[in-house]
């Protein structure tokens, strides 16, 4: 029987593992990589909070649901901005490792 | 009343023209001024040489002629023009016109007054206020800060004097400072300081007073330094007269800082600045009232008021600026530092006597013992001193002690302020007529040498060469030595003669022995200048000229006012009524009482031993066998010493200034550098420092600010946590 706290552990996870991808990660492919499953997560949460709704069902509430539809869109907006970028600074810098990716440095 | 209603007139008339100079005719001097340099100048004044000006002139321009081709001391001088321009000339009109009016208007009140012409109802004796101005006004009833001016008999004797010398002065100083390129300015400062003076002549209350003190110490400031360009002559022990303003306007600081404590004492406690209100013994303002049963105050008060006059008048401690105040031109030295200026701190302490009286009578033994040491030293340090015009400064100094010795000893008798302004009075004409002769000496040797010869040594010999100058000269020195019918024979002795009957013999036998010392120094100034050994009258006429060229008399010009003050030096003495006129009910003085006074007689008789000693020692020898026992004997020598370096008090100052003045400086510095200065440097460094440290952070790096960022989220979600599981 499937309940709400596996659909949490399940986002939790998730996010854990895309946040430890987005901040070990060397290459800037990967961090991206990292960042979408870090949404993923969020999005899975976000549907398991609206199915388990028990105050109202899901089929009168769909807030949750198309909350995720939204960071999906975004997400393929995000995904193609960074990727442009990175490709702009892989023809500038002739690299895509985020450690030497530091002009903001003091 | 209309006569005194308008006396604000004369206050203001010199600043009417010191604006009218500054703004209209100086500038029109400047603008018509043709620009010459060095050359062209020579060359303008070979052309003025040969082309003359009519016979009474051929004197005036061969002697002015010269100048521009000498070049010794050139760079060195006062700047002058081959030609004043008629903008310059103007001023000097437009000043001595307006200076003029004012004399005669002032005279004709003073004549009105004492009722020797009779053109319009006298003014009471308490005096009238001509002019006032609410300055701010008062919180509650009278306002305390108003700008006001009053007349009374006190005011007019000064008035008189002022105005009358100031017009002598300008009218000299047309002669003396001929060919000036500071002509126009010259006369501009001269009324401003007229009217400074006159402020404090009318004033009504110590805030005027003190404003027109503070104007009169820039007078003097500007006036002493009038020669800019000049540089200073360490041989002759003469400093620059830039230098000598500086340290004049600083020694009257440091007066004026007693005098404003003590003004600010006595308004505090009595909450008004006005001289009647103060001096009322009814006026619940009055310090009578006050101050009543608890005079200690109003005494501290009153010997803190007496040092803005020990500063104005360069009494002991602060005589030290007056003999460097003869750097400025003659005629500055005559009209500022020997007849007026001087003067104003005798004046102020005659005009507030009223509240000396009140306080204990420490506060006018204060006085008196000041006047009497100041004296005493000043006539000493005038022994020895070679210096023409230094020999008149420290006599000034002498005299004024004098004056506070009258004033001083005056506490609760009838006379009260007569006999010090008595010796004010005759003193200003006679000091001015002596300052005003060594002026006309050294324009004289100027032309002849064409240097500035100040040095007694380097005269001799001029009474011939220049006789209305030497027998105006001789006049004032009988005069000032209290030779008997001369002025100063009734005022000098009148306030020796009050020391013995108040009591005070030390005073007595300083003020007496000051005589003789005055009487000597001032005959050996005369004889060293204008007489000599193998001159005619014992020695007195002529003699071996010692210096160069060949000085003639000076210009009409110069000679006029020296004609009309040896007059008054004579005459200002018989104005018997004086006493009665500045102080209501004072006896007048009797010319019979005074010449069978024994005591009078016994004044004369110093005298004339101080005349004769000096009249034998520089007649009968010359300076070089003097000059040659002195440094032969030890005591005589360190005597010599002793007194040619005014007992060593301006050498005191030097130490004093440069150990403990700048010593203090140091500190403060070294206070200012490493703990003030360290704290807010070390604020900064450490706010620097620790910036320096922790910009680390800042990376650059996208993922170390990631980590912050949800490490922080981690952070505040287990805070969160635990307050909601924790804390209810």
């Amino acid at each position: 029987m499937l309940t709400l706290n596996h659909f949490l552990i399940l986002g939790a996870i998730l996010f854990c593992i895309g946040l430890f991808g987005a901040i070990s990660k060397r290459n800037a492919i990967a961090v991206l990589m990292g960042i979408e499953i870090m949404l993923n997560a969020v999005n899975i949460t976000m549907v398991g909070f609206s199915f388990f709704n028990k105050v109202k069902p899901y089929s009168t509430y769909l807030t949750g649901q198309i909350f995720a539809i939204f960071i999906i869109t975004v997400a393929a907006a995000e995904a193609a901005v960074a990727l442009a970028m990175i490709i702009a600074i892989y023809r500038k810098r002739n690299t895509v490792d985020v450690g030497e990716i530091n002009l903001m440095k003091w | 009343m209309g006569l005194y209603q308008y006396s604000w007139l004369i206050l203001f008339s010199p600043l009417f023209s010191f604006v009218v100079i500054i703004f209209g005719t100086r500038m029109w001097d400047l603008a018509t001024r043709r620009q010459v340099n060095a050359t062209a100048s020579a060359g303008d004044h070979a052309h003025a040489h040969s082309e003359g000006e009519g016979d009474e002139n051929t004197h005036y321009i061969e002697t002015t002629g010269p100048h521009g081709e000498h070049e010794v001391l050139e760079d060195d001088e006062d700047p002058k023009v081959p030609r004043l321009t008629l903008g310059a000339k103007m001023s000097g009109y437009v000043s001595i016109l307006i200076v003029a009016l004012a004399c005669i208007y002032s005279w004709i009140i003073l004549f009105n007054q004492t009722g020797l012409i009779s053109i319009a109802p006298r003014m009471p004796t308490s005096g009238i206020q001509v002019l006032a101005y609410d300055w701010l006004s008062g919180s509650q009833g009278t306002p305390p800060y108003t700008i006001a001016y009053h007349l009374d008999n006190l005011g007019i004797a000064m008035m008189v004097v002022v105005t009358t010398v100031s017009l002598l002065v300008q009218f000299y100083s047309q002669g003396y400072m001929e060919n000036s390129a500071g002509y126009a300015r010259f006369f501009s400062y001269l009324s401003l300081f007229t009217f400074s003076m006159l402020d404090i002549v009318f004033a009504q209350n110590f805030l005027v007073i003190f404003i027109g003190w503070e104007l009169v110490g820039l007078s003097s400031y500007l006036l002493i330094g009038f020669w800019i360009n000049k540089t200073a002559k360490p041989e002759q022990d003469r400093p620059a007269p830039a230098t000598a303003a500086i340290q004049a306007f600083i020694a009257n600081r440091v007066g004026d800082v007693g005098f404003i404590i003590g003004i600010m004492i006595l308004f505090t406690n009595t909450g008004t600045f006005d001289f009647a209100t103060l001096s009322s013994p009814t006026d619940p303002h009055g310090v009578a009232h006050v101050f009543a049963g608890n005079t200690g105050l109003l005494t501290l008060a009153m010997i803190l008021v007496f040092c803005g006059a020990i500063g104005k008048s360069a009494q002991i401690p602060l005589t030290i600026w007056l003999p460097t105040a003869m750097e400025g031109p003659t005629p500055v030295s005559a009209l500022i530092h020997a007849a007026t200026m001087v003067a104003a701190g005798v004046y102020m302490v005659a005009r507030t006597f009223p509240l000396f009286s009140a306080a204990d009578p420490l506060a006018l033994q204060v006085v008196a013992w000041v006047g009497a040491i100041t004296a005493l030293y000043a006539a000493l340090t005038a022994l020895t001193q070679t210096d023409f015009k230094r020999v008149l400064a420290f006599s000034t100094i002498s005299q004024l002690g004098y004056m506070f010795v009258g004033l001083g000893v005056a506490y609760h008798t009838d006379i009260g302020v007569g006999a010090g302004m008595f010796h004010l009075f005759t003193h200003a004409f006679f000091k001015a007529l002596l300052f005003l002769g060594a002026g006309s000496v050294i324009h004289s040797l100027h032309h002849a040498t064409h240097q500035e010869v100040q040095d007694m040594r380097k005269m001799g010999g001029l009474g011939p060469h220049m006789p209305i100058t030497a027998i105006t000269w001789l006049i004032a020195t009988l005069a000032i030595s209290g030779f008997p019918f001369f002025s100063g024979f009734y005022s000098k002795d009148n306030i020796i003669g009050l020391t013995f009957e108040h009591g005070d013999y030390g005073l007595y036998i300083i003020t007496l022995g000051t005589a003789g010392l005055t009487a000597f120094y001032m005959l050996r100034a005369f004889i060293l200048a204008f007489g000599g050994k193998g001159g005619r009258f014992g020695g007195l006429w002529g003699g071996p000229y010692r210096g160069e060229g060949d000085p003639h008399e000076s210009p009409r010009t110069i000679t006029i006012p020296l004609i009309i003050l040896a007059i008054a030096s004579i005459f200002a003495g018989y104005w018997t009524g004086f006493f009665g006129f500045v102080q209501p009910g004072a006896p007048s003085l009797n010319i019979g009482t005074v010449l069978s006074d024994p005591l009078t007689w016994i004044g004369v008789l110093v005298s004339f031993i101080g005349l004769g000693w000096a009249f034998v020692l520089y007649t009968r020898f010359d300076l070089a066998t003097i000059n040659n026992v002195v440094q032969n004997n030890a005591v005589l020598r360190f005597l010599y010493y002793l007194t040619l370096r005014k007992f060593y008090i301006d050498d005191l100052y030097d130490l004093l200034i440069r150990y403990v003045v700048f010593g203090v400086c140091h500190i403060a510095a070294a206070f200012d550098t490493y703990v003030v200065d360290g704290i807010v440097n070390g604020v900064a460094a450490a706010v620097t420092d620790f910036g320096r440290g922790v910009r680390h952070i800042e990376t650059g790096k996208v993922q170390t600010y990631m980590v912050g960022f949800f490490g922080g989220v981690a952070i505040l979600a287990i805070l969160v946590f635990a307050l909601v599981t924790f804390v209810k």
